[in-house]
């Protein structure tokens, strides 16, 4: 995945040799809002590039602060404003189900 | 509109003068905006994205040479260009922290009105970082937080940016005005009427009232009176005791001093708005929002006066073009707040720096109560008014202001009434 690196950075984990088991991605284990619903893993895996795909939209610095509006509000604000974001952010915005990823980031944790 | 003479001998018929109007006031109006817990950060991000792009197309011919860099991307000793919204750091700012920090008894008792030191210094910030400006080009008893300015100069060995140059972005473009000099119409300024307070005289204001109407002179006081195509109230027109206002229940004899100056007021706005349209703004001491900007007054209010449609009560601040010439003006707290945080000469001068800086309350949200918009920023003034007006200052003062691109304007600080029993008529 072409990311600019700045959410994996956050979750990456470091072992020091012992048991070695296939590197999941490195912030389903970390994470502590990924709830426990039982999907797919195919679906699971394509929400969870979805949900990492948000959050980079959330983190870029070039289309504002993200707190206070919700991610589909920040995009027509971005689109509006002429800083071209990327219409694959909005896509998975109109089309995701839950509405937990509306929110941007750090909605209700800050 | 007719106005006819009161008195003996011919009676001679004037006829008000009319002007055509048009309300400007959408732009600061605050409705359909959902508070949804956000923070000032996304209006100061729109701030600087508009006036970014605007700088950005100002800056090739200032100096093409340069290069236009972020603020961390700023390499030692290479002059460049940056941009970003200014912040002042002040000593002396009070800061809702010096509660906790400081012993209760040594904070000062009495507050300075002005809160500048020699220890001031400027940092410039963008979305990326910030840097503090180092230098003598920049005084910081200019600038205040909240601009969004260009700087050339490049960065030193520790850290800072050393200013070479600025820019500002200037007046806006202004839409020229035919100059029609077939008729002489005229509009008045009030402001700080403070009915209900001690300085309030009531026989002066039914004195200015009767002048305006017609009901005053003889026919050359008369036939100018009938020039007066509107009038502008603005700001701080009632003002109810500090006392009243503590949030406990009132027994009913106090009930009555609450509303009794807004009644006394609305009387006399009867009497103005029956003879011309009247355009009524809020300032800090009336019944509206405390933040900018601040909403028209409700016409509850003024039962007698809304029932006129020549009454319109209008927002904080307030834009409106007449006869194609551009107003803009406020009740006076940007240019109040100014004033506590910058200095210079006087009032005019931080008028006319508002309009090159093409923002009219640069220190909102930083010191002035403002609402925490999302998308826009209502303040940034995008064509150049032709008469700039500033409510409830100390005294009347005037000035005609030209600008580089054939902008031409007059800027006007309206005195308080209550205290000078000064109106400002503007031909």
């Amino acid at each position: 995945m072409a990311s600019a690196g700045g959410i994996r950075g956050f979750y990456r984990e470091k072992k020091k040799g012992g048991v070695t088991k296939p590197s999941p991605k490195p912030y389903s284990t970390a994470d502590p809002a990924c709830s426990p619903v039982l999907k797919s893993a195919h679906v699971q895996g394509q929400e969870k590039e979805a949900e990492e795909r948000l959050r980079e939209f959330d983190m870029d610095m070039r289309y504002g602060p993200c707190l206070g509006l919700t991610r589909t509000e920040r995009w027509n604000r971005a689109a509006v404003m002429g800083l071209n974001p990327s219409p694959d952010v909005e896509a998975i915005l109109l089309k995701c189900s839950s509405s937990a990823a509306l929110e941007c980031l750090w909605e209700g944790r800050v | 509109m007719e106005d006819a003479e009161m008195g003996d001998g011919s009676p001679k018929h004037f006829d008000r003068k009319q002007a055509v109007y048009q309300n400007l006031d959408e732009r600061y109006v605050i409705h359909g905006e959902r508070y949804r817990g956000q923070q000032y950060s996304q209006i100061y991000f729109t701030r600087l994205h508009h006036m970014r792009n605007l700088l950005n197309s100002l800056v090739p011919k200032w100096k093409p040479h340069l290069p236009v860099h972020t603020i961390l991307g700023l390499e030692e000793g290479k002059e460049c260009i940056i941009i970003g919204t200014m912040y002042k750091h002040m000593k002396l700012k009070s800061s809702i922290l010096d509660e906790y920090s400081k012993e209760r008894s040594t904070v000062p008792l009495v507050k300075p009105h002005n809160f500048m030191h020699p220890d001031d210094h400027l940092i410039l910030e963008d979305e990326s970082g910030r840097v503090k400006l180092a230098g003598t080009f920049l005084a910081p008893s200019v600038y205040v937080t909240g601009i969004v300015v260009a700087l050339h100069g490049k960065e030193t060995s520790d850290g800072d940016f050393f200013v070479q140059d600025v820019l500002e972005a200037g007046l806006p473009p202004q839409i020229e005005q035919p100059l029609d000099l077939r008729e002489d119409k005229h509009v008045v300024f009030i402001s700080g009427l403070s009915v209900g307070s001690s300085m309030f005289n009531p026989l002066q204001f039914q004195l200015l009232v009767d002048h305006i109407t017609g009901h005053l002179g003889d026919e050359n006081e008369q036939s100018i009176a009938s020039q007066i195509v509107r009038v502008v109230i603005a700001g701080n027109s009632v003002q109810i005791s500090q006392g009243i206002l503590s949030g406990q229940t009132l027994a009913p004899k106090d009930q009555s001093r609450l509303t009794e100056p807004i009644k006394e007021f609305d009387i006399s706005l009867i009497q103005l708005a029956a003879a011309m349209p009247v355009d009524i703004m809020p300032g800090p001491s009336d019944p509206a929002n405390f933040s900018l900007p601040q909403q028209p007054l409700h016409r509850c209010l003024f039962p007698g006066a809304s029932v006129y449609n020549t009454f319109l009560s209008c927002t904080n601040p307030h834009q409106f073009e007449l006869d194609d010439v551009l107003f803009l003006g406020t009740s006076g707290q940007n240019i109040d707040d100014l004033s506590k945080y910058s200095d210079a000469k006087d009032k005019l001068e931080f008028m006319e720096r508002t309009l090159k800086w093409r923002h009219l309350a640069p220190t909102a949200p930083n010191t002035l109560g403002c609402y925490p918009y999302t998308d826009k920023d209502p303040f940034l003034i995008e064509s150049c008014p032709h008469v700039y007006f500033v409510g409830n200052q100390d005294k009347y003062e005037t000035r005609l202001l030209q600008g580089p691109e054939k902008q031409l304007l007059r800027l006007i600080c309206i005195p308080r009434f209550c205290e000078t029993g000064v109106a400002v008529v503007a031909y």
